[in-house]
Formats: structure tokens, sequence, C-alpha cells
């Protein structure tokens, strides 16, 4: 028996993950799983756009640096499309002078690869409460 | 669904709550000591793994004495001497420690002891760890797997301590030389305090006899002038005159002033003028004199206005030479720049960052993937697959850092920097391997043009590597305000004339003004918020080291472009190996 049975999937909050990285791809889904949300991961921002699920979305994951567009830009660009989608930003860059740059433009939380997933969980319960 | 044995779900279990704690481990002795940080590291690791004995032995950065310290299960009665546990272990340093025995007659028990042995540092340049236990089992694939990141994450932290008590040390040396430095302004002042109490005695003199007067402005070198505006009628104290070493008595005019004041500072002399026109209360300056034999002379000069009998503006006031005081000055800043070759050890800075920034990437993976773990095997009833699933990334994701760290040893891995016969493309390559997450993370596009035909250069490999890196990171922070064009960076290789290689790198960003040229190069200049202003003095001096030129050129285009040229035969270095001798890179044969 699996612990969350796909029936409930509709009534899961969507959590997104974009993020370049293929082990973060490959691990995070499975952690926010066991939160109990549904996950769907994304290696590119462009990829996350033309994807059904910006509607759905109740929390997007975003890594800061990306080949093509990044974690900002994707960020001002579904604020362009009046999408008001809770952020959470993660990066591995120790650049302690984004973490302000991306909290101002509206991010939910800005977390330093690597983070406790109890760190993640706040952030996110802090993000799916202001849906 | 297949079960596990409660008791493997208690090991993976475990295994995840050690790893946690192990990656928890920077947190608590962040900003320590090193020592705090050994006796932390110590007490967690002999705890987590159930061990008998772990040892660390320290390289001291300065000294040559290294810093030995053992911890012993608790439960054990038998308490050795910590020296017969290390002269124990001494017959083995300096070997390969892959070829050290795994079993040693156990020196704070009865049998043998299985012994694993841990580099600190890429190199073993920090030092030393070895864990022992009785178990007969140990060390398992996971006590391996812990050992090597708890000694990686120790490496992190030794490192960075030893780099902020160097930072503290250069800091108090800073503070020393300033403290010294100003104790001797200090003294100047007072001298001249003297004087002018000298000259205050002088004055009262002044009353009783005009001679004195001389005197007393010879002492403390202040001559006075009075300058009638209308007519430019300039009258100066025979002082005055010595100062400016004009023959006693020639009449004074701008023009004759003006052969005096310094080139620099003839705008500072019509400033005046123009004031005086203006019949401004007062006025003060300090200008250079550039005397005949070339020499300079700092003047401090004060007038005021008034009137005399007729209402014609005159301007009476003191100028005093205060060259010696200026001097002491510029002795100050001569030593803060001595300090910045103090500073090279802060380069190490940066490479601290960047191994960081590489483990800190599958390190990330570790964590989510224990935090799945554990909550796959508490839930009811345990998702079993799921956590075998996780918990074989969380080792592969392991094996990831621990292949980081290898790839950054054999980069840095030579102990004593020597030169070798070495390929100039090849280690380009190695170094822009390693920068390649950061320059993508910059949205930099790397575009190498290497020589085919390049000649091997004789040279120090690592602190080439170094210049390499830092020329990259400056034309990258160069491109990172650039959007309305592609951050495209070339780095090239070619052959130079005179027998000599040299490699460019090219970028797309701000550039710089052709006056600031020289600037950039000198230590401690830096435009940057972060910027130590390092870099490029330490590349400089590593080139000139190799015999060979660092400089920079503005673009045609937006941009600028860092390039040094080294000669390819080995020139002053001790042991000269000519090209036919080069290792063959396909087949490793000379
Ligand atoms: N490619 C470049 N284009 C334009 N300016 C540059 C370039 N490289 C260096 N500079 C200028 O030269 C200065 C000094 O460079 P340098 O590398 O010595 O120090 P830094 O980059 O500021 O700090 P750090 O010592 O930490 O590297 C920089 O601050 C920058 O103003
Ligand atoms: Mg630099």
């Amino acid at each position: 028996m699996k612990f969350h049975p796909e029936g409930s999937a509709t009534e899961r909050p969507l959590v997104s993950l974009v993020d370049d990285d293929e082990s973060v791809r490959e691990s995070l889904p499975d952690l926010l799983r066991e939160f109990g949300f549904a996950a769907r991961a994304f290696s590119s921002a462009e990829e996350f756009l033309v994807s059904d699920c910006i509607g759905q979305t109740g929390c997007l994951i975003l890594d800061i640096a990306m080949p093509g567009m990044t974690g900002p830009e994707l960020q001002q660009e579904l604020k362009r499309r009046r999408q008001e989608i809770p952020i959470v930003f993660i990066t591995a860059q120790r650049d302690e002078t984004v973490r302000p740059r991306v909290l101002e433009q509206g991010a939910v939380e800005c977390l330093f690869k690597p983070f406790s997933d109890t760190a993640l969980l706040d952030a996110l319960n802090t993000a799916l409460r202001l849906n | 669904m297949e079960e596990l044995p409660a008791d493997e779900i208690k090991r993976l279990r475990r295994c995840n709550n050690d790893l946690v704690s192990v990656l928890a481990l920077p947190a608590m002795w962040s900003g320590a000591e090193p020592s705090q940080i050994v006796h932390t590291f110590l007490d967690a690791l002999l705890g987590m793994l159930g061990l008998d004995l772990v040892y660390v032995r320290l390289k001291d950065p300065i000294g040559d004495s290294p810093i030995e310290t053992v911890r012993i299960a608790q439960s054990r009665k038998q308490m050795p001497q910590p020296q017969e546990v290390c002269d124990l272990f001494n017959r083995w340093f300096g070997d390969d420690p892959q070829k050290w025995p795994p079993l040693v007659r156990n020196p704070i028990g009865d049998g043998d002891i299985s012994i694993v042995p841990a580099r600190l540092g890429l190199h073993g340049e920090i030092g030393l760890l070895l864990a022992g236990s009785q178990r007969a089992e140990f060390p398992c694939q996971t006590e391996r797997l812990l050992l090597s990141v708890a000694a990686n994450q120790a490496s992190i932290g030794l490192q960075e301590a030893r780099l902020l008590s160097e930072q503290r040390r250069v800091a108090k040396e800073l503070d020393q030389r300033v403290a010294q430095r100003t104790t001797e302004l200090a003294q100047t002042n007072q001298e001249l305090r003297r004087e002018i109490a000298d000259r205050r005695r002088a004055e009262e003199q002044l009353r009783r006899s005009e001679a004195f007067l001389t005197e007393g402005q010879k002492l403390s070198r202040i001559g006075n002038f009075s300058w009638l505006v209308p007519t430019d009628d300039i009258k100066w104290s025979e002082q005055l005159y010595r100062i400016f070493e004009f023959e006693l008595g020639v009449p004074v005019t701008f023009e004759l002033i003006g052969s005096r004041v310094h080139p620099e500072d003839l705008p500072l002399l019509y400033d005046m003028i123009g004031k005086a026109q203006r019949a401004v209360s007062s006025f003060e300056y300090e200008h250079r004199l550039l005397m005949p034999d070339h020499s300079v002379k700092y003047l401090h000069l004060i007038a005021h206005g008034s009137r005399d009998n007729q209402g014609r503006l005159e301007y009476i006031g003191a100028a005093q030479d205060v060259s010696q005081r200026r001097l002491s000055e510029e002795a100050l800043a001569k030593a803060r720049s001595e300090l910045a070759n103090v500073a090279r050890v802060t380069s190490l800075g940066v490479l601290t960052a960047s191994i960081a920034h590489e483990v800190n990437q599958p390190l990330s993976g570790i964590i989510t993937n224990a935090g799945t773990c554990l909550r796959m095997l508490s839930a009811d009833p345990p998702n079993v697959d799921g956590a075998r699933e996780t918990a074989r990334r969380t080792i592969r994701d392991g094996n990831r850092a621990s292949d980081v760290i290898t790839r950054l040893r054999t980069l840095y891995s030579k102990k004593d920097l020597s030169p070798e016969s070495m390929d100039l493309n090849e280690a380009t390559r190695e170094v822009t391997a390693l920068s390649l997450s950061e320059l993508q993370s910059k949205r930099v596009i790397l575009r190498h043009e290497l020589a085919d035909d390049l000649p091997a250069v004789t040279g120090d490999r690592v602190q080439l590597q170094q210049v390499i890196l830092n020329l990259l990171r400056n034309a990258a922070d160069a491109m990172s305000a650039v959007d309305d064009r592609p951050r495209e960076l070339l780095i090239r290789t070619e052959c130079d004339e005179g027998d000599r290689v040299r490699l460019s790198v090219k970028d797309a960003g701000v550039g710089f003004a052709a006056q600031a040229a020289d600037k950039l190069f000198e230590a401690f200049f830096t435009t940057k918020s972060d910027g130590m202003g390092i870099g490029l003095s330490i590349s400089r001096f590593i080139i000139e080291a190799h015999h060979g030129r660092l400089w920079a050129t503005a673009n045609d285009g937006p941009g600028a472009t860092f390039a040094f040229s080294i000669p390819c035969a080995a020139r002053a270095w001790p042991t000269p190996k000519t090209r036919v001798n080069q290792a063959d890179p396909l087949t490793g044969a000379a």
C-alpha cells in the first residue's frame, strides 16, 4: 500500500519545481509527496511556462541560476502574466545579496542548498497559506 | 510488498540520522577555533559510529610540529597515554594511506583493531583522521561514507578557521603597523608643537628684537608674507626666501613663484589669484614646490585679507614647510601597500568558496534524500521500497561529493609548488571545466580557441591555473551588469614571438578607462563591493616569477582583454627540461 492513494491527487495542493539540476528534480518531488503534496518537476523556466501546470500550481520551488531564463526572470514573467504563484527560491550560490533582492520582489523564502527538509516544509506552508 | 527486517530499517534510519547530524556539524563550529572544531568533530564521530578510538593529527600551518588529539570510548577502563597511541600510528605516517595495514595491534586493549585513515584537506595538507574500532564488520559501506563526508566537512571547517585566523593575523599586523606609524606621526606632531612653542617663545622675543624673528621662523620653517593686491606688491620674510630657495631680496613676482610651484599644482596658484580678485576674506592652500634638484616640498599656506589706510586690499599670511609631516604620511601609505603582500594568503578564500559551491550541490541531494527516507520509514506501514531507493540515491550523491573533492584534489595536488614542463591548454581546460557551473550561473558564454601546436611551457601548474582562474572570474564579474549584448568570454592560447606562449581572456564587459589601466594591478584596488582587489596583483606577481608579462588592453568593441605571455623554455628554473623529454599525453611515455 502506498502512503498516499493515487485517487486523492486532485485534493492535494500542487507544488511545481523548476531546477536544471537533475538530482534535485529526482529527489525533491519524492520529499514533496512525503510531505503530502502533489509534485511536478521541470528542467527549465521555458518548460514550465508552456506546461498546463501554471494555473494549478499552489507553490513554485524555483532554482535561481539556470541556463536560459533564470529564476528571477521567471518570477518577473509570471508577474507580467498576472500569475500570483507564491515562490520559494533555492540556490547553491552562497551569495547573500540575492536573498534580499528576490524577497523584495515578493518571493516567500530563499533557501541556500543544502537546506533541511523542515526549513523547506515551513516555507511551503507559509506559501500555501497565502493562497 | 516485501518487508525489510526490522533491524535493517533501524540501520537505514540510523545511517540517515547520522548523515543529517554530520551535515549539521558546520553549524555548530562556524567561527570556532580549530581546536574546538576538532573536539566537536571527534566527540560526534566517536558517538555516532560507536568507535573505540579516533585520532586526529593537524599539520600546523605556521610551525612544523603537528597537533595530535586522541579520543577513546568512555566505556574503556584502560586509558592509554595519547603518546602511546600516536607512537603506534606514527610508524605508518608518510606512507601512502592506501597501503596501511587494515588491522593493527590494539593500543587500548587486547587483540587487533580495524583502522580507517582519511585525509583532511584536498591533499592531506590539513592533516589526517584515523578511526578505529574492534568490531569485526567495521567499516561497513555506510560507515565509510559517513567518515568520508565527515572528513570533508571537517576539512572545510578547519580550512575556514585557518583562513579566519590568518585574516585576523593580517588585520592585527595592519593594526600594529598603523599604530606604529601613528606613534611616529604623533612624534612628528609633538616636534611640530615644540616648534610652535619655540615659535611662540620666538615671537615673545620678537617684541624685543626683530633679529630673533628670523631665527624663530627658521626654527618652525614658517615664513610670512604680505601681498598688496592692486599693485601686486609682494613682500616675503627671510624664511620664505629660504623655503623657496631664492636669493634673499630678489623682487617677488607671481612669475617667480610660479617657477617653483609644482607644475601639477599651478592651478591652485591661479585659483588663489582668482580668489584675491574676488576679495575673499581669507584663503588656505596646501601645495607642492618642485625644487631645482627635483626634490619636492609641501607648503601649507594661510592668509587673511585686510584694508590698508588707503582702503586697498592686502593679504597678510604665513606659509609653513610641512614636508616632514607629509613624508611620514607617505610612509604610512607605503606600509599599507607592503601588507598587500602579506594578504596574498587570502586568495585561499577563493578556493574555499569554489569547493563549498561544488560540494553544496550534491550535499543538497543527500539531505533531501535522507529526509525523504526517514519519512518513508516512519510511515505506517513503512514504505520500504521507497526508502531503499532513496538510500541508494543518498549513497550515490555522497560519492558524487567525494568525486568533486577528488577532482579538486588532482587540480591542486602539488604539495610543493614547483616548475614542471606542462601543457598550458590542458591546464586551461581543467580550470574552465571547474568554473563551468559558476560561469553558467552568471550566464557567461565561454568559448575556447586553444592553439593546436602550442609548445610546452615550464612553469608551476597550480600557480598558472590560479592566474587563469583570477582572469576568468574578473571577466565574468565585468559582464555581470551587461544585459544588452551576449556575455561572451573568449579564452585563447597562441604562440607568441620570441619562443613564448600567450594566453588571453577577452570579455564583453564594462571595460576600464585608459588612465586606470595601471591602477588595476595595484594591490587592494577594487571597484567591487565584495572584492579584495588582490586577484590581479597576485597574478602579475606569479607571471613575473615565470619571467613573463601580464597586461590589459581595451577591446575595439566593448570589454577588455587580459593577457599574459611567458617563455616556453626553462630559464632560471633549477632543473631545465628539454621538450623532447615531455611525456606523451596519450601513452604517458616519456
Ligand atoms: N576584465 C575586467 N574588465 C574590467 N575591469 C576589470 C577586469 N578585471 C579587473 N578589473 C578591474 O580591476 C580591479 C581589480 O581586479 P582584481 O582582480 O585585482 O581585484 P577584485 O576582482 O576587485 O577583487 P579580488 O581580489 O577579490 O579578485 C577590479 O575591481 C575591476 O575594477
Ligand atoms: Mg578579481
